[in-house]
């Protein structure tokens, strides 16, 4: 504490006396330094629930983004479904399925129940 | 995932996802809740209490804001006029049992400063309140002249002069620390 009383001993009697050129003589080395310090000086302070706090107390989301988000997450199910339908080689499938002498009726049908699940996970996972 | 502040803040106004705000607020905390500790004298429980209504204030201003600024600047000019309205209405502001039962619980870490950081700290309470924030927020905070002259709804040059005279009261008191630094 000595270094600042010190220094604030002989700087009370000068404020008073500061000249604008001395005001405006900026000194970069001294603001990093200063910046520096006040950022070394600060501590951090831990959430302690104060997020928890601020959630609790917001008002709820309206319906019209809830309906926006449902309506976005469809979508992108939707598009994801039709891009794997696309690019899905249908036609080798079934003539190996024929080979390996599959029903068509199972292949169909189990090619319906995967698309469904992966649907209804994509749901799941996209409003989680 | 960590996203820029302007992604959250879509998220939080198009699609109403109050998770994203949850880490705006995480985000801008610490800095926030430390700010307002100084602008309150030390009273952390009315800092803290002013930093929970500057964040649901913004969080229902949020479609408002138009992104001209950041989103820090916007934050701190809605906690400075909740907390300067405070002031208004309740001088004597300061609940000086607060502050010290404040103190009494301050950690060990906390109250072993080192010596520069209390020089600093007895230094800044050398400077009037404008000249301080002024200090804060740009030196500190980093903030622009034009942000902090926007949240304390001050004129440009007035807080330009804050920050020259307290960059200046400043230099002095420390000057012994930076003779030490500099001659090693």
């Amino acid at each position: 504490m000595d270094k600042f009383e010190h220094s604030a001993r002989e700087g009370v009697q000068g404020f008073g006396t500061l000249s604008e050129a001395q005001l405006r003589n900026s000194d970069p080395d001294f603001d990093a330094w200063l910046g520096q310090q006040l950022q070394f000086s600060e501590p951090y302070l831990d959430d302690d629930g104060f997020c928890d706090q601020v959630m609790e107390r917001l008002p709820a989301p309206t319906a019209r983004s809830e309906r926006r988000v449902t309506r976005t997450q469809y979508a992108a199910v939707a598009m994801a479904s039709t891009i794997v339908a696309w690019q899905f080689p249908f036609g080798e499938v079934l003539a190996e399925a024929a080979r390996q002498s599959i029903s068509l009726y199972s292949l169909v049908g189990i090619g319906l129940l995967s698309s469904l699940a992966a649907m209804f996970g994509g749901i799941v996972a996209a409003r989680r | 995932m960590d996203l820029n502040d302007k992604d959250l803040i879509r998220r939080v106004v198009d699609d109403g996802d109050q998770r994203a705000y949850a880490q705006l607020v995480r985000r801008y905390q610490s800095q926030l809740r430390f700010s307002l500790r100084q602008l309150c004298d030390g009273d952390q429980a009315l800092a803290d209490d002013m930093a929970q209504e500057a964040f649901i204030k913004a969080y229902k201003a949020l479609p408002a804001f138009r992104g001209d600024a950041r989103f820090s600047t916007w934050l701190y000019r809605i906690a400075y006029n909740l907390v300067m309205s405070y002031r208004r209405k309740n001088a004597p502001e300061v609940d000086q049992e607060a502050v010290d039962r404040a103190q009494a619980q301050e950690t060990v870490e906390e109250a072993q400063q080192l010596g520069m950081a209390r020089d600093l700290e007895s230094a800044m309470q050398e400077l009037s309140e404008p000249q301080r924030q002024a200090i804060h927020l740009c030196m500190h905070r980093g903030f622009s002249h034009e942000e902090a002259a926007s949240i304390m709804k001050l004129p440009l040059g007035t807080v330009k002069s804050h920050v020259n005279r307290a960059r200046a009261k400043l230099q002095t008191l420390l000057q012994a620390w930076r003779e030490e630094v500099v001659s090693g």
